[in-house]
């Protein structure tokens, strides 16, 4: 069980400008990893490639050990739907949709599957009360602060207990002490439920609280 | 992937309303339209259809010309050899159904026909004192023509049958009671333009609303008119009423196959009236079409403006799991909802709307009669609105909604990060 990246590169555009360049590495589970770089080095676009959002130019992700690229749809839709939680620099709440509602989207999907999904409701309700939001489940992100609305998705990226947690700059739109929660949550979850936990931050304290971090340098590894 | 079409709707109240008042209005005008359009029309084919005959067998006018006299007097062969010093023109005698007893026989057989009606109908000149209007006089066996149209049900005065017992006797429109100046109970002078006038006594009076029919018509006795016309026993056109009148067509070209007489069915006699119809119908759904073209460009452009609205949102389903057609339902959805609510609501409005139609005071014109709109309440009307609304938003939404469901999660979150 681990992410591996064999000779990955990536170009966008059209004269193709590649971003990533032959990068080689494996995170195995229960890993914190930091990938840390400047704007621009690419670290986004290999966290993307990592959780299987995006794919590869050539080389090759390997999603417990199967190659992303060749993986038939219905499972890469199961693989974002149960293995791999996403949290994002703006939070991306659904705006219609209550905190609560939310974070049990996830979930509603895994139903029409026919995946049984009593455990993960019920999960869904103990993230909110572990953080702190128990009386703000049925607030619309609008009613919520900056903070609160991370939390929120960071609940929605962990209630289907995700093998992977991916988060770009998770941090990037919070202040200091929002963040520090944000931090907190994710180093509990990576400690209690062996998540493994792959974190863009250009925050140099927050990436050292990491147990690994993978910088980037113009697309390279440094 | 409902749930959450509802919450969108929900969302964006204003546009939601703006959007579903298109399709209502759109369906409430194919309700009224349709329902004022067609109850007149449906009105008009009762009347074209019950007050007149189903069929109408008339004498053929036997117009002699060059050709025909050229077959019966000198053959085919010989025509370059014949000169006229002066065209051949004129018709054989007056015109008269050749065979009224094999009519009898086949009328009276055939199981399709409900009854018919030999009538003896003669242009003529009535005359009171100065005064004189040209006309119509229908001569026919009352109790035989009281079967095939419902004149009886227009009779103001007297009584239909009472034409028969005894000589001479009228019953005439109100109109041209009018024009002769001529009251119910006196007698009028009655010409076929050959002979002398003759008396006939008016015991009675119809409208029909129909004025050409009420201005210029009357009624009396076969009989009378065939002595009138110096034809006895002799017919001119036969009335024929039919169990169903969809058949008259068909019917009308079996009789015309073995008869030398014009038989005609009420579509192809009222052909004028029924080509307008269609005119009116085309008018029907060309306004409705251009009606839903808009409303349904409304919901095209506000989905579209939606799906770039909610591309991060889209993003963060897809990357959570939901699939192309999850997104393309969730918006696929939404057009429908917008639909099916719109054409529903419309349907309601368009039955309120041809509900207060029926209250609106109407008549006069030539096939007036009523005194309120008449209005249909089809329910095919309602079947058609219903479909046509809630198609349209379908068709309307699913260019937005593919295009919604083609979006990649990283292309979104791609544009969006810079």
């Amino acid at each position: 069980m681990a992410l591996e990246a064999i000779q990955v590169s990536k170009s966008f555009g059209e004269p193709p400008t590649k971003v990533l360049h032959d990068l080689d590495f494996l995170i195995t589970e229960g890993e914190f990893v930091a990938l840390t770089g400047r704007s621009g080095s690419g670290k986004s676009t290999l966290l993307y490639l990592l959780g299987a959002l995006d794919f590869p130019t050539s080389g090759k992700i390997l999603i417990d050990n199967k190659d992303i690229s060749e993986i038939s749809s219905e499972a890469l839709h199961e693989l974002r739907n149960r293995s791999v939680g996403f949290v994002f620099q703006f939070h991306y709440l659904l705006p219609e949709l209550t905190a609560i509602e939310n974070v049990l989207m996830p979930s509603r999907k895994a139903a029409t599957k026919g995946v049984a999904i009593k455990e993960f409701v019920e999960r869904a309700h103990g993230l909110m009360d572990e953080f702190g939001l128990s009386d703000k489940k049925d607030r619309l992100p609008r009613q919520l602060s900056g903070g609160e609305q991370q939390r929120v998705a960071i609940a929605r990226a962990l209630a289907m207990r995700p093998r992977y947690l991916f988060a770009d700059e998770p941090t990037g739109s919070l202040d200091t002490v929002n963040g520090d929660i944000v931090m907190s949550l994710f180093e509990k979850t990576n400690r209690e439920d062996k998540t493994t936990v792959i974190l863009v931050t250009h925050d140099p304290g927050f990436a050292a609280r990491a147990t690994r971090q993978i910088k980037l340098v113009d697309g390279r590894m440094a | 992937m409902f749930f959450l079409a509802i919450r969108h709707l929900v969302s964006r109240k204003k546009q939601t309303v703006l959007t579903l008042l298109g399709i209502v209005f759109g369906s409430m005008a194919f309700v009224a339209i349709s329902g004022f359009m067609l109850g007149f029309q449906y009105f008009l084919l009762d009347q074209l259809i019950n007050n007149d005959a189903h069929i109408r067998v008339s004498a053929r006018e036997d117009r002699i010309d060059r050709s025909v006299a050229m077959r019966d007097l000198y053959g085919k062969s010989s025509a370059a050899l014949v000169t006229w010093v002066t065209e051949p023109s004129g018709t054989r005698s007056n015109p008269k159904i050749e065979n009224p007893r094999g009519w009898a026989e086949i009328l009276g057989n055939d199981p399709r026909v409900e009854a018919y009606s030999p009538q003896f109908s003669s242009q003529v000149l009535f005359s009171l004192g100065a005064i004189s209007a040209n006309g119509r006089l229908i001569g026919s066996e009352p109790d035989m023509q009281v079967k095939v149209t419902n004149i009886e049900n227009y009779v103001l005065t007297g009584k239909f049958t009472d034409i028969a017992t005894g000589g001479n006797r009228l019953l005439v429109g109100t109109g041209l009671l009018k024009k002769l100046g001529s009251t119910d109970g006196s007698t009028i002078f009655v010409s076929n333009g050959r002979n002398r006038p003759t008396p006939f006594k008016i015991i009675g009076t119809f409208e029909t609303g129909n004025r050409q029919l009420d201005d210029s018509t009357a009624f009396a006795a076969l009989i009378d008119v065939q002595r009138l016309s110096g034809q006895q026993d002799e017919i001119n056109n036969i009335a024929i009423r039919l169990w169903d009148f969809n058949r008259a067509r068909d019917v009308a070209h079996d009789w015309q196959a073995v008869s030398v007489d014009k038989v005609e069915s009420w579509d192809e006699i009222n052909a004028a009236f029924l080509n307008v119809f269609q005119i009116q119908d085309a008018t029907r759904y060309l306004m409705i079409a251009v009606i839903l073209l808009v409303a349904g460009f409304g919901i095209y452009n506000i989905l579209n403006v939606v799906v770039s609205q909610k591309k991060k949102e889209i993003a963060i389903l897809r990357s959570i799991g939901y699939e192309q057609g999850d997104i393309l339902k969730l918006f696929f959805l939404q057009g429908i909802i917008l639909g099916v609510v719109g054409s529903a609501l419309g349907l309601a409005l368009g039955y309120v709307a041809c509900l207060a139609l029926e209250l609106v005071r109407f008549g006069g014109g030539p096939m007036g009669g009523g005194t309120f709109m008449k209005v249909s309440f089809d329910p095919m009307i309602y079947v058609r609105a219903f479909l046509f609304g809630s198609l349209t938003s379908a068709f309307a939404s699913l260019m937005p909604a593919r295009a919604a469901g083609k979006l990649t999660p990283i292309d979104i979150i791609r544009s969006g990060a810079e």
